[in-house]
């Protein structure tokens, strides 16, 4: 399976919808797509985790990427995710504790701060 | 070699070349295998999260190396565990090689703690004449049902996955 990515708007916000595998294989397109948001302007991120299947340490270290990219410029960067397999990763490795993990879109736009 | 693994003979060995585009073909025949074990769900996640993350190491150790040699992957089913042993040919010291192209954060050491937390009797060592074996058991769930059939996919696809019954003219695993 490969991995899909759509982007969208949604105020000062952007949107980042992730769909199939996060590994070693495919945590690049992920990476350039994050490099790209934050290289035209786009601080605050919001990455929905939904409808991905797979996430390994490759794709951790990606969002922890992202997001010492979006702190550079006061930015922010939130997760959704109520998927117990996927949320097990981020409980396992800590990254709870570094990631504002939301159960909805809405909820992680309300919750961030805007530009 | 080394005796590290105890797993004892095979259910199912794979033989793969490290490219990171098998690791997804990977995990599907390792869930397969696992679901037809009748391994719970949780324990089918929790295994191909590790078999992956421990193939990702090799398959970038190996490339860093400039090496074609397959990664081989031994799924052993008992009754009441599920053991995996992944076997590479990667030169030790690329183990411990800084790599041209560093990640912002060690996958590496996300993806061991991973394993650790995962898995139970995780041992690795290195290989007589250069490579790795890391080996680990995942306890079956009591509760779960004792095989649950035939998987509606097909385990195998197109690219160089070598999915097949140990040869038994193989010497047995080490122990």
């Amino acid at each position: 399976m490969d991995l899909d990515l759509n982007v969208r708007k949604d105020g000062d916000h952007s949107v980042l919808e992730v769909a199939g595998e996060i590994d070693v294989y495919t945590a690049p397109k992920l990476r350039e797509q994050l490099i790209e948001l934050v290289s035209d302007g786009s601080y605050h991120i919001v990455v929905d985790l939904e409808k991905v299947d797979f996430l390994d340490s490759t794709g951790l270290g990606v969002l922890v990427g992202g997001l010492k990219r979006v702190r550079n410029h006061d930015g922010s960067l939130q997760l959704v995710c109520t998927q117990e397999k996927i949320l097990k990763i981020f409980r396992i490795t800590g990254l709870t504790k570094v990631f504002p993990i939301h159960s909805s879109v809405s909820e992680a736009i309300s919750s961030a701060p805007a530009e | 070699m080394d005796a590290v693994a105890g797993v004892g003979p095979a259910t199912v060995r794979l033989a793969f070349p490290p490219e990171p585009r098998l690791l997804g073909t990977v995990r599907l025949v390792v869930g397969i295998v696992a679901r037809k074990a009748g391994m719970g769900a949780e324990g089918i996640e929790d295994l191909k999260v590790a078999v992956s993350e421990t193939c990702a190491v090799a398959v970038g150790d190996l490339t860093r190396a400039g090496r074609q040699d397959p990664i081989e992957i031994d799924l052993v089913e008992t009754p009441d565990r599920f053991g995996i042993e992944v076997r590479d040919r990667a030169p030790t010291p690329a183990r411990d090689a800084a790599g041209p192209d560093q990640p912002e954060v060690d996958d590496r050491e996300l993806g061991l703690a991973l394993v650790g937390a995962l898995v139970d009797d995780l041992k690795t060592a290195t290989l007589e004449g250069g490579g790795n074996r890391t080996s680990f058991w995942l306890r079956r769930d009591p509760l779960d049902p004792g095989g649950l059939g035939p998987h509606p996919l097909d385990p195998l696809e197109p690219g160089g996955l070598d999915v097949r019954p140990p040869d038994p003219d193989l010497p047995p695993p080490l122990t």
